[in-house]
């Protein structure tokens, strides 16, 4: 589902290089959860962006179910972002000026479909994370637990085959983190092939593999 | 796309409310200038109506003299004719084009009455300005001995007075002693100048023994010189002694009047210009601040599937959905000028400066948001999300 291969990231500034990633080859296949832990500042976040086509490896060569995007242009890779790939952020990036449903429906604005058909989708996808009692809420009056299931039914809204989760559990307490765990098994066990970054030894062990970096390198 | 940004903007309207009001108040300055301007211009492309430029203005003022006035102008129009730089003379009363007197009043045909400006001459004035009729005829000196006082009257007049009729030999009873007849319509004659609205005008005819209306208006043949009005003033002063002599060319007395329409509605547009710029200067600098603030939103929207192009016309989308906002605002207080016929002016006028007004709201707060939102999509989608 996502092939990564010799992916390297560098960071340059006029008196620096920085080597995010180093030669990183992973192949995610269809269905499957896998976690990617390491240390602070080890490359998963960008790990993940590069995997969410958020940004663009120095070197190497990504696919996406099967497309190789190294000559999308931004048009193509939002196309893509928008098709296939949910994002679930650890700080949940919802907007505060807007109500829950609305949040919900905004990757539905970036395809064509109607008021109704987005409403629609965005309803049901509250209902998969039950929040459907919250949808005229305003981010401002939820909990850090119902922030994120609001951005696991942003992520899904869309149906998308992908999810990559950038440690969704990170801002949460023990019982909320294994709530939204629990919420992207059972997203998993519908189908959805999800990279979730994690800090959390017993959350990755509950995942179908772990993969490790270290300095910008994968040691597992 | 767009019921999302009105949503997105309603939900902020607090935030956004001092934005609204300086959009607000620049819709109602621009609509006020603009309607002076679409006014000036409107009236600037109509015809004068006569032509002024080799015409010069005697001014005469009899001052202590109070024995056979009449006689005495009447004399000297005969002088002033005589002469070869002449081509023809007449005499007028105070309100000679581009003068600042006016002499108005109503008249009323048939129970409609009509405010209009009146004018007085002899039977040369159509000569000296070149005034030509649309029908009927300029009148002559014979006419004094008829019954009624001939006039001419102006084709805007004969529309309001007459309605659909003709107005040629209709008798108007002016008060209980006169009495007009219609005579001749010429099609305009817009004595303050091109910026002068065309409106409804009598001239009347004056007899030699008037003794009140003391203006000659002179039109002298091309190439007359300063040299002649030296010598045809020294020979009018040997023949009225003690009178005030003044001449002026009705072409410097028109750049007069320009100036007097033209300085206030270049004080309202130095005003108006100060005021866009500062809302100009105040939009540019909010939306820098709000993509700033809002670096994460652009970063989830790209993630979410938005392109740079859909980056750049959200934040173009909610200035025009905010600028929209503050015109319907303005747009009720501006429509009650025409509804109510404010300072008689021509609804068009209005209309026009509402629309003019839209545009240049909308052409201003575009050039403010295209430069920050444009800076908006080139953020990099990973780097807005791990900036927030």
């Amino acid at each position: 589902m996502i092939k990564l291969q010799n992916v390297e990231k560098v960071y340059r500034t006029s008196s620096i290089e920085t080597l995010a990633l180093n030669n990183i080859n992973l192949d995610v296949k269809k269905k499957e959860f896998i976690s990617i832990m390491g240390p602070s500042g080890c490359g998963k976040s960008t790990l993940l962006n590069i995997m969410g086509l958020l940004d663009a490896p120095s070197k190497g060569q990504i696919e996406i179910d099967g497309s190789k995007v190294e000559n999308y242009n931004d048009k193509d890779l939002a196309h893509l972002r928008n098709q296939k790939l949910g994002f679930i952020f650890q700080s949940f990036h919802l907007i505060n000026d807007l109500s829950v449903i609305d949040n919900v429906e905004i990757p539905l604005l970036y395809r064509s479909s109607t008021a109704k058909q987005r409403r629609d989708l965005a309803q049901e996808a509250l209902e998969k994370v039950g929040l459907s009692n919250r949808m005229k809420h305003f981010p401002k009056q939820l909990s850090g637990g119902q922030k994120q299931r609001v951005a696991i039914a942003r992520a899904i809204v869309g149906k998308p085959e992908i999810i990559l989760a950038d440690e969704p559990t990170g801002n949460l307490d023990s019982v909320m983190g294994n709530e939204i765990l629990g919420i992207l098994q059972k997203l998993n066990e519908d189908g959805a092939t999800i990279v979730m970054v994690t800090h959390d030894d017993a959350m990755a062990k509950k995942t179908h593999r772990l993969v490790r970096l270290f300095d910008g390198t994968q040691v597992m | 796309m767009l019921r999302h940004l009105f949503k997105l903007i309603w939900n902020k309207k607090g935030t956004h409310s001092l934005l609204i009001v300086e959009i607000w108040a620049s819709f109602m300055v621009l609509f006020g200038v603009l309607s002076l301007i679409v006014y000036n211009v409107s009236n600037y492309v109509q015809p004068i109506g006569f032509q002024y430029e080799q015409v010069w203005n005697l001014d005469l003022a009899h001052n202590q003299d109070t024995i056979q006035e009449a006689e005495k102008i009447q004399r000297v129009l005969q002088r002033v004719r005589s002469y070869k730089e002449v081509e023809s003379a007449s005499r007028m009363s105070g309100n000679t084009p581009f003068s600042a007197n006016q002499s108005s009043g109503g008249i009323t045909y048939n129970k409609v009455e009509v405010h209009g400006d009146f004018y007085a001459s002899d039977a040369e004035l159509s000569k000296v300005l070149d005034l030509p009729l649309i029908s009927g005829r300029w009148y002559r000196d014979e006419d004094m001995i008829a019954k009624f006082v001939p006039i001419v009257i102006n084709s805007k007049m004969q529309e309001k007075l007459f309605l659909n009729e003709t107005a040629l030999n209709k008798v108007i009873k002016m008060d209980d002693n006169r009495y007009f007849k219609v005579v001749g319509v010429v099609d305009r004659f817009k004595a303050k100048g091109e910026f002068m609205s065309d409106e409804p005008l009598v001239f009347e005819m004056i007899g030699k023994d008037n003794k009140w209306n003391s203006n000659i208006l002179i039109k002298t043949r091309p190439g007359t010189d300063a040299e002649f009005e030296a010598k045809m003033v020294k020979d009018i002063a040997t023949m009225l002694p003690g009178w005030g002599i003044e001449v002026s060319y009705l072409k410097d007395s028109r750049l007069t009047r320009h100036n007097i329409t033209l300085v206030p509605v270049m004080i309202f547009l130095i005003v108006s210009g100060f005021l866009l710029t500062n809302v100009a200067l105040g939009l540019f600098g909010i939306l820098n601040l709000n993509i700033a603030r809002r670096k994460g939103e652009i970063g989830l929207r790209r993630a979410m599937g938005a392109t740079e192009g859909k980056v750049t016309n959200q934040f173009l989308g909610e200035i025009w959905v905010l600028a929209t906002f503050s015109m319907i605002l303005g747009l009720i207080f501006a429509v009650q000028f025409p509804l109510m016929n404010v300072f008689d002016l021509a609804s068009s006028v209005y209309v026009m400066a509402i629309i003019l007004a839209i545009v240049i709201i909308y052409l201003i707060v575009t050039l403010c948001a295209w430069f920050p939102s444009k800076q908006a999509a080139r953020i990099h989608p990973a780097v807005a999300l791990h900036e927030e």
